[in-house]
């Protein structure tokens, strides 16, 4: 129900923030998350910033695993 | 080993009691089959397509109310790509399409509001549909239009939340995977108050890797015998979810009674623009008739919806219901089940 | 005499005095070789052995694109489809249907590139033909084109030639076209940087014939793109088709573009990228070739022909898994919610 992409903040601008994925940009609203700031990634879900993001799929599948599954 | 074999070896190798998980998320759906993850799972462990994909639980009237704005009241209806297809009583927005109306494909509300602004001679209605992920959205496009003073601009709302479609579905699972991107926005409460009233769950993200690993601590922890709730999905999703997201649906609208595809009237699980903003409700703005939506009888899109059939247990499906030509939304939904199950070959039961 | 500022009215296409004014000033300055015809056919020479015979029509919008126009699109689409059966591209016609009102200069930028591409693929335009709609009755202009080529000896290419054990290789990165439009179009205000592959790929396709004639299948992944290639394959050669996704080359800003929209550039057009099926152990010699032309630098396997599944097409996934890559349908459209 809620395809979203993760990309990162390029530009800040009042109320709207520049996103890049790969080289895709788009302006998103940033109405949703106080801060953000250049260089954060965020999770870009139609056409806004919706959630901030700290480290990759792949460390979370570790962590998960070492905290479950040992 | 990768935390993906290691998950994997979890989950093949699980020969406990059956544990039935069901995926609320669309997304998620459609993920599991993009990534074949179904293709290896034990008899044992069944996943269950939840209500989760709003194009499927969106109600046949919706359609209908928006086919007639915009054939009959002129209206330029912006929509997702997703809903074009969906058929209504008589006829889709494609249909629609075709006699004239003008219905056009945005990436977001704000795109929406955006076209209206450009285009202040047409009086343009956004379909806002989605779950907690999706609503904030429509909510700034409404409160952009109204700075700016827009007024051929507006929402035809069937906006729902999660929370009533939790407990609508716990009796048919063991457990949740719950939907990564509603929690990042609503913060994960929703699913400790589950956890308070014995369902268990984890948050789950959408690549391979993470859908892998929220399946194998469904696995262990179910075998622990004892209710759990496990955020899977922390690096997006944190607790107190976007609390600018949250203050700002409330301040927009106001929970009401939504029906949902298949399922039926669930109270308090839809969203309407409050009173105050009801300049920008469609419903409103032109006083849209009652409309009761006729849904083919024959489709068994509710039961799937509910892991009561699977797909293939529906008459219509693969013969009158297709992807080509749909008669329930869950086949015109690339995140439907029945859709999955089509075109992903599930339905003469091979495994790729 | 300057075209700029002049636009083509309903009298260029009336067969008048007007009519041959555009035909000289436009389409015979830039289609001039010997065989190029005032007359009411051309004339020509008959190669000897086989012959390979195509028509396709072009519509698109916008018709300036990154990385070329409709003209462009008009030369390589033929000229790729001759190729894709292993004929040498000898002659070609086009057929212009133009909207009253578009500019002149524009045309000839069109008709330019047309020129360009034709002497890249070594192909002679030998006729054509103008007629002018009114206003709204066509979308600025449609080009078809007609082409003929010449099969090399020995050589025997066709959708149905896949076997067990073949690898399938495709000429480039995949999907940029269809992105490209997307982009172009400007519908969900997403920018970036995406260069169309159209590109005329006889050069390459010569290559790899001179030295390894026996290519299964080429076939031009268009229209539907890679994916629906590969269907196609599956099921005239009654074949399975096992396709490993880490390995099929995609330009990060396409993926960038496709994960915003939900698409998949599996299905996204391409008109530079041919999806080849050879001999197993022919394929490092024909990607060797093939990173040596022009435009198939990016050359790679992605896959190979099985016995098992026959007729799907059936996709490793970066996790190991093993899934359907469903059958291509209808229109795309962006998933969101």
């Amino acid at each position: 129900m809620c395809v979203g992409l993760s990309a990162k903040v390029v530009k800040v601008s009042k109320g709207t923030a520049l996103v890049d994925a790969s080289g895709a940009r788009r302006e998103v609203s940033s109405a949703l998350l106080s801060d953000l700031e250049p260089g954060d990634y965020v999770m870009v879900h139609a056409g806004a910033a919706i959630a901030k993001i700290s480290g990759s799929d792949e460390e979370e599948a570790d962590s998960l695993m070492e905290e479950f599954l040992l | 080993m990768s935390a993906i074999d290691r998950a994997r070896s979890v989950i093949e190798g699980y020969d406990g009691e059956e544990i039935r998980i069901m995926e609320v998320c669309g997304t998620h759906t459609h993920e599991i089959f993009r990534q074949g993850i179904r293709n290896i799972l034990p008899e044992n462990i069944h996943l269950i397509s939840g209500p989760g994909c709003p194009v499927c639980v969106t109600p046949v009237s919706f359609i209908d109310e928006a086919v007639y704005l915009a054939l009959e009241k002129d209206c330029t209806i912006c929509t997702f790509g997703d809903l074009v297809r969906v058929p209504g009583s008589s006829k889709s927005l494609q249909t629609a399409r075709g006699e004239g109306a003008r219905i056009k494909v945005v990436y977001s509300p704000a795109d929406a509001q955006a076209y209206a602004r450009e285009h202040p001679q047409e009086q343009v209605v956004f379909l806002s549909v989605g779950f907690e992920t999706t609503t904030p959205s429509s909510c700034i496009a409404v409160w952009s239009a109204k700075e700016e003073g827009l007024e051929n601009f507006s929402l035809l709302t069937a906006n729902k939340t999660m929370p009533a479609a939790y407990r609508a579905m716990m009796h048919t699972t063991d457990a949740y995977l719950y939907p990564g991107h509603v929690c990042a926005v609503v913060g994960t409460k929703d699913c400790t108050d589950m956890l308070a009233e014995g369902m268990s769950g984890v948050v789950c993200g959408f690549t391979g890797a993470e859908i892998l690993t929220a399946l194998a601590v469904i696995v262990k922890k179910h075998q622990e015998g004892e209710p759990f709730f496990v955020n899977c999905y922390p690096r997006v999703v944190k607790d107190e979810g976007s609390p600018e997201a949250v203050a700002l649906v409330a301040r927009t609208m106001e929970s009401c009674d939504s029906r949902w595809r298949g399922i039926g009237d669930l109270p308090g699980s839809g969203m309407q623009l409050r009173k105050e903003l009801a300049d920008y409700d469609a419903r409103i703005k032109y006083s849209i008739p009652k409309i009761d939506g006729r849904e083919n009888k024959a489709c068994r899109c509710g039961e799937v919806l509910q892991g009561r059939c699977t797909p293939e247990q529906c008459p219509v499906y693969g013969k009158a219901c297709t992807p080509e030509h749909p008669v329930g939304a869950c086949m015109v939904s690339s995140e439907g089940a029945c859709s999955a199950w089509y075109l992903y070959g599930r339905s003469r039961g091979e495994k790729a | 005499m300057s075209l700029a500022g002049k636009t083509v009215t309903l009298a260029h296409g009336a067969g008048g005095r007007q009519t041959a004014e555009l035909i000289r000033e436009v389409f015979q300055k830039h289609f001039s070789n010997p065989y190029f015809t005032a007359d009411d056919a051309a004339v020509l020479p008959v190669p000897e052995g086989r012959m390979a015979m195509t028509t396709d029509g072009f519509i698109v919008s916008p018709q300036f694109f990154n990385g070329g126009n409709i003209g462009k699109l008009s030369i390589c689409g033929t000229v790729n489809d001759l190729a894709c059966m292993g004929a040498r591209p000898l002659y070609m016609t086009c057929s212009f249907v133009i909207e009253e009102g578009f500019p002149m200069d524009r045309l000839e930028e069109i008709v330019s590139s047309m020129e360009k591409a034709a002497a890249e693929a070594g192909v002679k335009i030998v006729a054509g033909d103008t007629k002018v709609a009114g206003k709204g009755q066509v979308d600025g202009l449609f080009i078809t084109t007609t082409g003929v080529g010449q099969i090399a000896d020995g050589v025997n290419t066709s959708g149905a030639h896949a076997e067990n054990g073949d690898a399938i290789l495709v000429t480039g990165d995949i999907g940029r076209h269809g992105c490209c439009i997307l982009l172009e179009r400007d519908e969900y205000g997403i920018e970036a940087d995406v260069r169309s592959d159209c590109a005329v790929l006889w050069p390459a396709v010569s290559a790899v014939l001179e030295q390894v004639p026996e290519v299964h299948v080429i076939r031009d992944a268009t229209r539907g793109g890679v994916g629906t290639v590969l269907h196609e394959i599956a099921a005239e050669s009654g074949v399975g088709v096992l396709v490993d996704a880490e390995s099929v080359p995609v330009e990060a800003a396409v993926s960038g573009v496709t994960g915003m929209l939900g698409l998949d550039p599996m299905y996204l057009a391409c008109e530079g990228t041919l999806v080849m099926i050879v001999p197993d152990e022919k394929k490092e010699q024909v990607l060797e070739i093939l990173r040596r032309q022009p435009h198939t630098e990016g050359a790679a396997q992605i896959g190979t022909i099985t016995d098992q599944e026959k007729g799907r097409v059936v996709l490793r996934t970066q996790i190991g898994t093993q899934t359907y890559l469903p059958q291509p349908g209808n229109e795309l459209l962006p998933r969101i919610c």
